[in-house]
């Protein structure tokens, strides 16, 4: 499996959680579209941190780095190239 | 309760779609959208909003300034930082004098300026850290002034005004690194924006602004139309706010929560199941005014082209603590987890899972409620000394603490799945309403009476007596 793909299963598997049932694209604003919460962010960086060890402490956290499955992708091969 | 009880919100555009509605989707019609995106469609807009926020009694100076910038804004979307400025400013200017303001917004840009030219100091690393120290130490030494002292009275306005600001500067500060902050009149509008706030930074600072506001002409009139409706509910919960004061405490004379309490204290209390009544209202009521006063200023919010997420979210189908934290009072719970979750939680206990998240939820929900409600709040030292107003803020802190502990625990099993609606939404939401109205007893921060009082009237509510 890509990563782009198990990224987008987490990313479905959160929104499940909250019952959030509807489609979405891979570019699409979760954060900011009102559809992930802060809480939920967490999730995400928890996620991250355990599945590619990505390090927020060097890269620095920024919402808009979580807002979609493009961007969390993205960050996470930024991660991998500044290691 | 105060602004402590608040937060998760559910994403609105998740909401099932049913068939009746009180307010329509006027936003999905492309009929409307394309008129909204006329002259004449602008006027009516603008009008229409116009009529609707006037029903909330703003004074006049006020109402034209609001009315005029959504205006000037919805014909030159273009310009709309610099409008939002001017709108800021020119409210501002209406409410108090613009020496009061311009010192506080410098302030803020100078120290915004600064972490962003010296990025590698200490301030530039954590320049928030430094502004809230900083802000504690202020109000500190303001204690130690002497009530006799020439400079007690403009000191004290001075940090007044700080207060107000604080949270405005804050998110800019953390806005030092995004791209888009050379636009400096969005940032400066963004303190006490025109369309309101508290000491709440309402939608946040100007990096989320920027994030959220309409690109195109179509997004305009979409968000627009959005405010319509948010305006629209916020006058029908308004007309419902007045009937419910009318009948509960007209008609039915049921006493208010704290007059219910001050008979408990006067150890003349009313019968339990009236204290059930006052406490019952006054959450509901709470609940009622946060999403009233939200709506509206959210409204404006997206009148002026920014898409922002309601403040109040439907709580109380809320089927964990958290979730309701998060519904009720979003912009405040955004607040904490901006300045005490993510700092405490991306810096300290990052190989225990669980501790991690206890730790920060503790750090937002308990220390930082309490930070923000007792430098809000900062007045009371005049009238009870630091140490005295320590001491007295006491059933405040407990509140946080409940707070913080029940929230850790909501977070910490809010993997369990849930089954039917009965078992899994309705009894839930019921159990966490409930969980909130009680911890509402404690919910005060007028300082009126001790911790024993507070636990005493609850105690009474179940028939205990001591």
């Amino acid at each position: 499996m890509d990563r782009k793909t198990t990224i987008r299963q987490f990313v479905q598997s959160l929104l499940t959680q909250k019952g959030d049932q509807r489609p979405f694209n891979d570019g699409d604003s979760l954060v900011f579209g009102g559809r992930l919460q802060s809480i939920d962010v967490v999730d995400v960086v928890m996620f991250l941190e355990e599945q590619w060890g990505v390090d927020f402490a060097s890269i620095g956290f920024d919402e808009n780095l979580l807002d979609s499955v493009n961007a969390i992708d993205a960050l996470v091969q930024q991660a991998a190239v500044s290691r | 309760m105060s602004a402590a009880a608040v937060a998760v919100r559910v994403p609105e555009r998740t909401r099932p779609r049913s068939r009746l509605r009180v307010i329509p989707p006027i936003e999905t019609f492309p009929r409307f959208v394309s008129f909204a995106q006329t002259p004449a469609g602008k006027v009516a807009l603008v009008g229409a909003f116009g009529l609707g926020y006037g029903c909330f009694l703003p004074q006049p100076g006020e109402w034209l300034t609001v009315t005029l910038t959504l205006g000037l804004i919805s014909f030159l979307p273009k310009w709309r930082g610099i409008l939002v400025m001017a709108g800021t400013l020119g409210l501002a200017a209406t409410q108090m004098p613009v020496r009061f303001f311009l010192p506080v917004a410098a302030l803020g840009l100078i120290l915004f300026w600064c972490a962003r030219r010296w990025p590698q100091s200490m301030f530039g690393r954590r320049p928030v850290a430094f502004l809230l120290t900083g802000f504690a130490l202020i109000i500190v030494a303001t204690s130690r002034i002497p009530q006799s002292s020439p400079w007690f009275f403009p000191i004290w306005i001075s940090v007044g005004m700080l207060t107000r600001y604080v949270w405005f500067i804050g998110y800019a500060l953390m806005d030092r690194s995004a791209s888009a902050s050379r636009d400096a009149a969005l940032e400066v509008g963004s303190f006490q924006p025109f369309w309101g706030s508290t000491t709440v930074p309402y939608a946040k600072g100007a990096a989320y602004l920027r994030r959220i506001e309409a690109k195109n002409a179509q997004e305009l009139a979409i968000t627009q139309l959005k405010g319509i409706k948010l305006l629209a509910w916020a006058l029908l919960l308004l007309n419902f706010q007045h009937l419910w004061m009318f009948v509960f405490h007209t008609y039915l004379h049921i006493p208010s929560e704290a007059h219910a309490l001050a008979m408990s204290v006067r150890r003349m209390p009313y019968p339990w199941y009236v204290c059930w009544q006052s406490q019952v209202l006054a959450f509901f009521e709470t609940v009622l005014g946060i999403s009233v006063f939200g709506h509206q200023v959210i409204a404006v919010c997206r009148m002026s082209g920014f898409n922002a997420l309601r403040n109040t979210y439907r709580p109380l189908s809320s089927p964990t603590v958290m979730e309701f934290f998060n519904r009720f009072y979003f912009y405040f719970k955004e607040l904490l987890v901006d300045f005490f979750f993510y700092p405490t939680f991306f810096r300290y206990f990052k190989r225990h899972r669980r501790l991690r998240i206890v730790a920060a939820t503790f750090a937002a929900a308990t220390f930082g409620n309490m930070f923000f409600h007792f430098t809000r709040d900062f007045s009371m030292i005049a009238k009870y000394g630091l140490a005295g107003s320590i001491i007295n803020f006491q059933v405040f802190a407990f509140y946080c603490v409940v707070l913080g502990t029940a929230l850790s625990i909501s977070q910490l099993r809010r993997n369990t799945p849930r089954t039917g609606f009965v078992f899994g939404r309705l009894l839930p939401a019921a159990w966490v309403t409930l969980f909130y109205c009680m911890l509402d007893v404690f919910g005060s921060t007028e300082r009126n009476y001790p911790l024993t009082e507070h636990l005493r009237f609850l105690a009474h509510m179940f028939g205990i007596d001591f």
